[in-house]
């Protein structure tokens, strides 16, 4: 049965919860002696009730009505009863395994949303002048690129931690298992609505949806505010929940300093996700209002009656305070988790231990603290009060020194270790390259002297597409690889892993490469149309042949992970010789992830240490032969 | 027990009473023209304070005893 | 690395619950994380509220502010007192109290929604309709929330949830009502006391 799937009847109830919220809402307004259609306000109550109706069908709400009327609500565990063990993955299940590879096979299927959206806007810039699609649907395809990929990148990052954490700090599941399941499907009516917004109207702000613009834009802008709260909100859930996680339920002897340096990476995510992402979700509340009740936060017209009151006018650059405020330390959310990433297999991969282990692990939280303090430095060009200039550059600067420290660490990881080049290694370096170009575009941007003549141009788009996929997408990848033996228990295959990685990172170089070049030569940003005497177009040609090679790199890449789960060499249970604790238990990893609680006794990164051991599975000498927490020197 | 459960009201009522005061002095407070925003929040913070101690039991975090 | 360590399937799979103790004080640092996220959105407001307004307020009705505060704080009171109840096994005041905190709550809500919106300023007129509109709105949005919680531990209260050991459920509504008031305590200076009225 079709039903028993919990998306098809989240999709379902969305259907109706829609309707249902577009018909009371016009019932109401003939009862207020309106007209009964007014398309936004109808449009977007239709949507808020058709989110709640997505997360009453899909059942992730089951469990918390049951308690408000007093009945008992049993933990459920393993696979839905009388159903095959599949379906569990389209449905609530409160595994973090479970919930975990959801928000990863989430995460590439929207990379691949988003990625044809660039295509397509690829496509039209090959030439000067439009020739396929019209101008509005350039800027909405923009805007919707944009926003997708950031849902994708979120979905990617909320899928490493919640599968990798818990089992890294020793914790049986997360803190809060029913909290969880509810962070990961209340993303998905935002990413329905988001989709959505492309055809009823589009929006042809940008990601960023600047009012004015956005206070007038179609329909579409809604449910992209709509859509963006709903994820904003998962990211919320998800945060509280992995702090708490990581706060009470460390396995004994997992001191903060011995926890693998990822999760040090999760920790510093979750506080910027706890707290900036409200700012995000206020301000695109307030535009939402503000065109549904005419509330003026940014609009500087005032009414007659409003002059007499003496009232201020609203203000646009209030907008983009609240708004950078989160979507700064965002890329901060998007990138130290692949920064951990990075961290964490580079020692595997070079036999030595992880170079300034305690260094990393605070450099991780100093990024995400200073990133607080550095969002204006998206308005050096926007009439921002000139005060604020040179302390937000000072500020913004000064992300490059914890930055530094990572880059130190790696160098200092990779020399004279014995490196071997299996394909996740292969991505760690290739991330290693492009983050580089990232990291070395960025000052001119971050000082405001050359930022004046950098903003809104190419080199901005070549700036941070290498942060993005240096810091999110390919230690992303790499992740993908290097976990992938043990969430599937086979192996993937190499060669098609290798062609890969020869692929997509020589084809990103050449394009973020020339998009910082063309930007210098005058090519703007967001704009659908250039002139041909910049002599950029074959820059853009460029661009379009790299874009295509990922995006088929991609392809390779998916294949090789649904040929490979099923038809794969099995795995045995630690592949890379890793001393972290998943890899001490069998592949693919039972439902309850550890038999008993394990001891951590050692530094986890001691690698080719003689007689150093990280964890000791054992610790009550249960079942003979075991103890053995990844040794030192073995090799693989 | 009967005593413990006496004491505990009692906190409530001293907690609201001084709640009551800090209010009616923010009113005050408000009268008096010009530089008063600082005072006001130094008493907003002393209320929030108050309310995050005695009633919301911010303590029970940290502390190590089972709770109630 | 060729040792696997032998993988024994845990007997009892109930060992995997958390003891209550436990969970109860996952529950509390969880609730207050959430807290500290929502605190950055009011944050937000308040921001907004001096970035607009500057040193500047509109002339609302003061009477009004000042018993809407206090019906607040009266209703935290009970609440505070709901709480107590409980934890000494005093079922007959814990239900009294909560149903006064709740009628309290939409004493409060009344007063903003039914008076204070019904005043001389409309949420289009300027930034003051604006802040004024958005800042009552949204935590008159979550009194309401507070309030459905409040009604629903009070349900399973009369049907015999809840003991002195545990009651979860009514120290986090307890809390969650105590919250929303806090918020209060700086929206109230903010929106009525702070800064002066210009008088056209």
């Amino acid at each position: 049965m079709i039903l028993s799937l919990g998306l098809v009847r989240g999709v379902i109830g969305m259907i109706i919860g829609a309707i249902l919220g577009m018909a009371v809402t016009m019932l109401i307004r003939i009862g207020m002696g309106l007209a009964a259609w007014g398309m936004e306000p109808v449009s977007v109550v239709g949507a808020l009730v058709g989110s709640i109706g997505f997360l009453l069908g899909v059942g992730v709400l089951t469990d918390w009505i049951k308690w408000m009327q007093g009945k008992p609500t049993p933990m459920r565990h393993g696979p839905p009863e009388g159903k095959p063990a599949w379906t569990r993955y389209f449905g609530t299940d409160y595994n973090h395994k479970v919930i975990g590879i959801q928000y990863t096979v989430t995460g590439i299927a929207l990379l691949f949303v988003a990625g044809t959206l660039a295509l397509t806007f690829r496509l039209e810039l090959v030439q000067p002048e439009l020739q396929y699609i019209d101008t509005n649907t350039f800027n909405t395809f923009v805007g919707a690129h944009g926003i997708v990929m950031i849902g994708a990148i979120l979905m990617g990052v909320g899928g490493l931690m919640n599968y990798l954490v818990p089992l890294m700090i020793g914790a049986s599941d997360m803190a809060f298992p029913r909290l969880n399941a509810f962070g990961y499907w209340v993303a998905v009516p935002g990413a329905l609505l988001i989709v959505t917004g492309i055809f009823v109207g589009g929006w042809d702000t940008g990601w960023t949806g600047y009012p004015p613009l956005s206070a007038r834009a179609p329909l579409g802008v809604q449910m992209f505010f709509l859509g963006v709260y709903l994820i904003g909100l998962s990211s919320i859930v998800g945060s509280v929940n992995l702090l708490t996680t990581v706060t009470r339920m460390r396995t004994p002897g997992m001191s903060l300093f011995r926890m693998p340096i990822f999760v040090w990476a999760a920790v510093a995510t979750s506080i910027i996700q706890l707290t900036a992402t409200q700012l995000i979700g206020l301000s695109f509340l307030m535009v939402l209002i503000q065109r549904l009740l005419g509330m003026g936060f940014f609009d500087p017209n005032l009414t007659e009656h409003a002059i007499e009151l003496n009232s201020p006018p609203g203000n646009v650059i209030l907008f983009q305070h609240l708004f950078w405020f989160y979507s700064h330390p965002a890329v901060y959310v998007f990138i130290l988790p692949g920064l951990g990433i990075i961290s964490e297999l580079l020692p595997v991969f070079c036999r030595k231990p992880l170079f300034g282990y305690k260094w990393i692990a605070l450099s991780s939280i100093t990024i995400a603290l200073v990133g607080f303090l550095v969002w204006a430095h998206h308005m050096f060009a926007a009439g921002m009060e000139d005060y604020l200039r040179v302390p937000f550059m000072f500020a913004t600067l000064l992300v490059a020194v914890p930055t530094g420290v990572k880059f130190f660490s790696w160098t200092g990881t990779l020399w004279r270790g014995k490196i071997t080049l299996e394909t996740p290694m292969l991505f760690v370096l290739g991330s290693i390259s492009v983050f580089l170009i990232g990291g070395l575009t960025g000052p001119p941007n971050g000082t405001v002297s050359t930022d004046l003549f950098l903003h809104d141009t190419y080199w901005i788009v070549g700036h941070f597409h290498a942060t993005m996929f240096g810091g999110f997408f390919f230690p992303f990848i790499a992740a993908v690889y290097y976990w992938f033996p043990k969430v599937t228990g086979r192996m993937y295959d190499e060669r098609l892993g290798k062609i890969h990685f020869w692929i997509s990172v020589p084809g990103f170089w050449v394009q973020s490469l020339t998009q910082a070049y063309i930007g210098l030569h005058g090519m703007r940003r967001r704009i659908a149309d250039y002139d041909p005497a910049l002599g950029i177009q074959t820059g853009h040609v460029l661009i379009t042949i790299a874009g295509f090679a990922i995006g088929i790199s991609m392809i390779i890449f998916v294949y090789n992970l649904v040929v490979s789960a099923r038809r794969g060499e099995v795995a045995v249970a630690n592949p890379w010789g890793s001393r972290s604790p998943e890899f001490q238990i069998p592949s693919p990893i039972p439902e309850h992830s550890y038999a008993q609680p394990f001891v951590v006794v050692g530094e986890p990164y001691d690698y080719a240490l003689p007689g150093s051991t990280y964890v000791n599975m054992n610790p009550a000498g249960l079942a003979a032969g075991g103890g053995g927490g990844g040794g030192g020197g073995g090799g693989k | 027990m009967e005593e413990k459960k006496k004491a505990a009201y009692r906190v409530g009522v001293i907690v609201l009473v001084v709640l009551f005061v800090l209010t009616i002095g923010e009113y005050f407070v408000a009268q008096i023209p010009g530089g008063v925003i600082s005072v006001l929040f130094i008493i907003a913070i002393a209320k929030s304070w108050a309310i995050m101690k005695y009633f919301m039991h911010i303590t029970s975090l940290w502390s190590e005893e089972g709770g109630h | 690395m060729s040792v696997a360590t032998p993988y024994v399937e845990p007997a009892h799979h109930e060992h995997h619950e958390l003891p209550y103790s436990e969970q109860l004080r996952n529950n509390r640092l969880g609730l207050w994380l959430f807290f500290t996220s929502e605190a950055f959105m009011f944050i937000g407001l308040l921001s907004s509220r001096f970035y607009l307004w500057g040193n500047t307020r509109p002339d609302l009705d003061q009477t009004l502010g000042l018993i809407v505060t206090s019906v607040l704080l009266v209703s935290s009171f009970f609440m505070n007192r709901a709480e107590t109840a409980i934890a000494h096994d005093d079922r007959p005041e814990f239900l009294r109290s909560l149903l006064i905190t709740a009628a309290l709550g939409i004493a409060f809500l009344v007063g903003v929604v039914g008076f204070e919106w019904q005043g001389h300023i409309g949420p289009s007129d300027g930034a003051y309709g604006a802040v004024l509109f958005g800042m009552t709105g949204m935590h008159a949005l979550h009194v309401v929330s507070g309030v459905i919680f409040i009604l629903i531990v009070w349900n399973n209260g009369r049907k015999g949830s809840f003991s002195a050991e545990r009651h979860w459920g009514v120290e986090a509504c307890a809390i969650w009502w105590h919250y929303v008031d806090l918020v209060w305590v700086f929206f109230y200076p903010a929106l009525y006391l702070m800064g002066h009225v210009v008088h056209g």
